[in-house]
């Protein structure tokens, strides 16, 4: 029980609290620049904070990896450009929200469903790690790739115009993501011999380019129209309307959760089928959703944040990591003396309440950051467009570049904004792109793994998924999203021809 | 008069380089690390960089470039100027791109600053395997072809070497290989039952052995480890292994070809007493990484007879896309 | 016909869920641009048939070709939809969807592709700043070059200083300065 005492370690020492604060503050301005990445930042952290104790080193790293998911949606509400993958769901109905005046109502929301994701996600760690990553090692490859089906399901609800366009995009988000050297077998898949081309399409110069430049080159048709006034009077939302998306938030906060403790899944993933599901389960929406639907802006923001204490729950239990950013601090741990792993719980169990506490911290620290300094944000939006555009096309270039450090990176990302250019004259989604860019891996790896595992035996493959319920379950969702979608898909028919 | 031309224009060269050296570094250096951000290089290089920054008095600033097993990395710092303010830093893969057909270039285009640590091989099993050691496992795959499955982290990768000596020492073994993008990856998967056995690298499953979360079967090399004690060596299951051990993947950096002596010299010598630092051998102790701390004609002689062991093992195992000799890669003990 | 043009942003598309478009009639440009992709796709699926054939169902080639496959029957049919649709008669090409200006942008982002590795990033990007600025704004030049270069320093500030992204340095030997202040304040320290 001592052990639990580090928990409050945090709380009491200021030098550590006002790490965390400063960290988290950070973060949502890493979170909001698109191509300053959490993963960026923690890694510059570990030379940084080197000689350091591990304590503040590990303080500041878990306040900007909190606020950094959360920072993400900020640019996705403001300028439809999300800040970070985990923010692709955001723009969806934020976007549509800032149009119309309310971009203060939309953050403040955001903010405290984000607070709210992230307690659960916090509190599933604290209370229930061990049962969660020993679920989560249980996923075997043909489950791995029964999610990603799952998730490229989720093109239906994210184009709601034409689907076929929808589905078009799609599959060209997982040819994107096939671009470069295999790393099963190094075999070059559409790389037509450029060496330069086997490293692939770094998916955030693909993300840049889709969002941030096309939609600086939309802008440019409207140069001089004045940019919308947002009402920032209504910031925090009322506790009747937290009170309303409570079972919502639930739902989704579990599935980020889960999805975040998967190695191999993040929140990103979780922030896109968190979406899909609200737009499952809500029957009558204020607003459609697509034109500023709450419902749309709670399910991705609580279950990115719920995400973050799910990728802590491999970390910490079994010295796995749940995602890149966790998969740094593993690193962290390691140059600074401790060995993380699954003996880190029985030896050092002060270091999990600690980090615990930290967590609880960090997302304190967001709710405050979150809350204020929205009047700063909202200005960027009432800039003139004249300023806002070259500002937007300079800031992805070099957000590009700073990925990799590549020029190559910053020519596909320009690209890219000329085909999302393109794309949206024409009709056709985008995010369905993203969401096929996100989801190659992990559907092709995992593919060939499982009919690998069964001999490349289509046969034993079924057999495999009938005889575990894991994958019967998933098997079942799979085919049940399926066949919901078909009567959409007739009425969307009915609609293109008419 | 030429004669002066000549000696005054080298006296300048010479002075200038000279000063170049001296001077160095006058910004920053960027290190380039061949493998994402929490791997081993990465965490072995974010470690020891920090030393060697104090000793140089200048700053390295370190990116990870992923992609290509490193060879984007190596090429990108191939193509930049020898003028030492690129380190490249990199694991074993690069010996192994010209017989994999992964790239045209290795470490004959760098000059070593550093070898900094060699990593040990040792063949883990998932706990419901129903084998408990080397000799159970043989026995098992003979007994059930076919069935295995064996993780593998590509062509070329520390598991598909490792199976190539057994395979050299022990003839066909017929198993089902998958394959993963990394070492850490497929140590989940080994927890969680998709594979069976994984040849991993110690630092990797040190702890989830120790926890009990796998089971270690043997340590490829000719002794135990102190750092694993009760795990047999694979030779005392088959003296056939000696042949091929010790062996293992190692972590270095790396300059390139051309770089000014002066300033190599100076760069080993940061590396050389930042390896030296007692946090940086603790952390390698605990990850399981044998210190090896060497430059010059020591660790060009490594590098050349770790090419020429592990290229030679491949092709004869056949797994390699071109022959060791069409790169005037010598076979072992010739 | 209506010569008046009437700007409908409708077609553009707000938010990514709302893509522009119309429904029952074809854009200026569409049916070109729905060829292309149905030639890309096919393009594609050679490629991705090239990669492994039919070799294995674990074949890296394996999942390229059944992405690249929808790609090709997807483009397919939106190019029959596209080619029954009867041409918008009240948009033209050259007005709303490539309108001078973002041609005018698009050509400087690719100059600026062109200059950063000779030129380095800070020279570049402020004669990119600077010129769309004033095209866009048609403010002074006094207003343009303020708000150009200090939104420049400040974005050079961010990733240069606090996340040391080493960015091309071309003429300017700017990571010498960096480094001259370094030894300033280490040696006032």
């Amino acid at each position: 029980m001592d052990a639990f005492l580090a928990f409050f370690t945090i709380f009491t020492h200021l030098e550590l609290l006002l790490l965390v604060g400063l960290g988290t503050f950070a973060g949502v301005y890493v979170g909001a620049i698109p191509g300053l990445s959490v993963t960026m930042a923690v890694s510059i952290l570990i030379s940084f904070t080197f000689s350091w104790d591990v304590l503040p080193a590990i303080s500041l790293m878990i306040g900007i990896y909190m606020g950094g998911v959360y920072g993400g949606s900020r640019t996705a509400i403001l300028l439809n450009i999300p800040g970070a993958p985990s923010a692709i769901a955001t723009a969806l109905d934020g976007y549509p929200m800032a149009q119309r005046g309310e971009a203060g109502e939309a953050i403040g929301t955001t903010t405290v469903m984000s607070f709210f994701g992230g307690l659960i996600g916090i509190g599933v760690l604290a209370l229930l790690a061990p049962f969660v990553s020993d679920f989560a090692l249980k996923f075997q490859p043909r489950d791995y790739m029964l999610l990603a089906v799952l998730g490229i399901l989720l093109v239906g609800s994210l184009s709601s115009g034409s689907l076929i366009k929808g589905i078009f995009a799609g599959a060209f988000g997982i040819a994107i993501g096939a671009v470069g050297m295999d790393p099963l077998t190094f075999t070059e898949r559409f790389t037509f011999d450029i060496p330069l081309m086997r490293g692939g399409i770094n998916f955030i110069a693909v993300m840049i380019g889709m969002f941030g430049v096309s939609e600086a080159l939309m802008q440019l048709h409207h140069v001089n129209k004045d940019a919308v006034r947002q009402q920032i009077n209504r910031i925090v939302p009322s506790f009747g309307t937290i009170k309303k998306y409570l079972p919502l938030s639930l739902q989704t906060s579990s599935l980020g959760v889960i999805i975040g403790a998967l190695p191999g899944t993040g929140g990103d993933i979780a922030a896109l089928m968190a979406y899909d599901h609200a737009k499952r389960v809500t029957k009558n929406p204020e607003r459609p959703f697509g034109e500023g639907a709450m419902e749309g802006l709670v399910a991705p923001e609580t279950a990115n944040n719920a995400a973050v204490g799910g990728a802590f729950i491999p970390m910490m239990t079994l010295g796995i990591p749940g995602d890149a950013v966790t998969a740094i601090m593993i690193g962290a741990l390691f140059i600074h003396g401790l060995n993380p792993g699954p003996m880190l719980m029985i030896e050092k169990p002060d270091m999990f309440w600690f980090i615990v506490g930290a967590l609880v911290c960090a997302n304190f620290f967001m709710l405050l950051f979150g809350l204020t300094g929205i009047k700063l944000f909202t200005k960027i939006v009432e800039m003139p467009r004249a300023v806002l555009i070259p500002l937007i096309l300079l800031l992805s270039i070099v957000g590009a570049y700073a990925v990799n450090n590549s020029i190559t990176d910053v020519y596909w990302m320009l690209g890219f904004g000329v085909i999302g250019y393109m794309m949206r004259h024409y009709g056709y989604p985008l995010g369905p792109v993203i969401l096929g860019v996100i989801l190659s891996r992990l559907l092709d790896d995992n593919w060939r793994r499982a009919i690998i595992s069964e001999r490349e035996d289509l046969g034993r493959f079924f057999h495999g998924i009938f005889t575990s319920p894991l994958s019967l379950v998933l098997f079942m969702a799979v085919v049940l999203i399926f066949v919901s979608q078909t009567p959409l898909w007739t009425k969307f028919r009915k609609k293109e021809s008419s | 008069m030429k004669k002066f031309v000549i000696g005054a224009v080298s006296a300048l060269s010479l002075m200038t380089s000279a000063a170049i050296a001296q001077d160095y570094p006058t910004k920053e250096i960027q290190g380039i690390i061949q493998w994402g951000a929490g791997g081993s290089t990465d965490t072995v290089m974010r470690a020891v960089t920090p030393h060697a920054e104090d000793v140089l008095g200048g700053t390295v600033v370190m990116q990870n470039m992923t992609g290509g097993v490193g060879a984007i990395a190596l090429n990108h710092v191939a193509n930049e100027d020898a003028d030492g303010y690129k380190l490249l830093m990199g694991a074993e893969n690069p010996l192994l791109y010209k017989v994999m057909g992964l790239g045209d270039k290795d470490y004959s285009d760098f000059v070593p600053i550093n070898i900094l640590a060699r990593g040990t091989a040792i063949l883990v099993a998932n706990n419901d395997a129903p084998f408990d050691d080397y000799a159970g496992m043989m026995a098992y795959i003979a007994e059930n072809p076919g069935e295995l499955r064996i993780g593998s982290t590509g062509p070329g990768g520390l598991p598909s070497v490792v199976t190539a000596m057994i395979e050299t020492v022990e003839g066909e073994l017929d198993v089902i290989s998958i394959p993963y993008d990394g070492d850490g990856p497929a140590l989940t998967a080994l927890q969680g039952g998709a594979i069976d056995v994984m040849p991993a690298v110690l630092g990797a499953s040190i702890e989830a052995i120790k926890a009990g979360n796998m089971k270690p079967l043997a340590i490829m090399d000719t002794t135990a480890n102190e750092y694993l004690p009760g795990v047999p060596a694979v030779t005392d299951f088959n003296e056939g292994f000696a042949t091929y051990l010790p062996w293992g993947p190692f972590f270095g950096v790396f300059v390139k070809q051309g770089t000014d002596e002066a300033i190599v010299s100076k760069l080993q010598g940061a590396y050389a007493e930042a390896a030296t630092n007692q946090d940086f051998v603790d952390l390698m102790a605990s990850r399981g990484f044998t210190l090896m701390n060497i430059s010059g004609d020591e660790a060009q002689s490594f590098l050349t007879k770790w090419q020429q062991g592990t290229s030679w093992l491949l092709q004869d195992a056949g797994l390699t896309k071109a022959s060791p000799e069409e790169f005037g890669i010598a076979r072992p003990g010739e | 016909m209506n010569h008046e043009h009437v700007h409908d942003e409708s077609h553009e598309g707000h938010a990514d869920a709302q893509p522009g478009g119309l429904a029952s009639e074809r854009r200026p440009g569409e049916l070109a641009f729905t060829i292309v992709l149905v030639a890309f796709s096919g393009f594609l699926l050679w490629e991705a048939y090239g990669i492994s054939g039919f070799e294995a169902l674990s074949g890296p080639g394996a999942i390229p070709m059944a992405t690249t496959f929808v790609m090709l029957v997807s483009a397919v049919i939106l190019l029959f939809k596209a080619a029954r649709l009867k041409l918008t008669a009240d948009e033209t090409f050259m007005v709303d969807i490539t309108p001078p200006l973002v041609l005018v942008l698009a050509a400087f982002l690719v100059v600026y592709g062109l200059l950063l590795k000779p030129l380095g990033f800070l020279p570049t990007s402020a004669l990119f700043l600077v010129a769309s600025i004033k095209i866009l704004a048609r403010r002074s030049w006094g207003f343009t070059i303020t708000v150009g270069l200090g939104s420049l320093l400040l974005i050079y500030l961010i990733f240069r200083i606090v996340f040391s992204v080493l960015i091309p340095a071309g003429i300017i030997p700017e990571a010498e300065i960096i480094q001259f202040f370094r030894n300033l304040f280490a040696g006032g320290a």
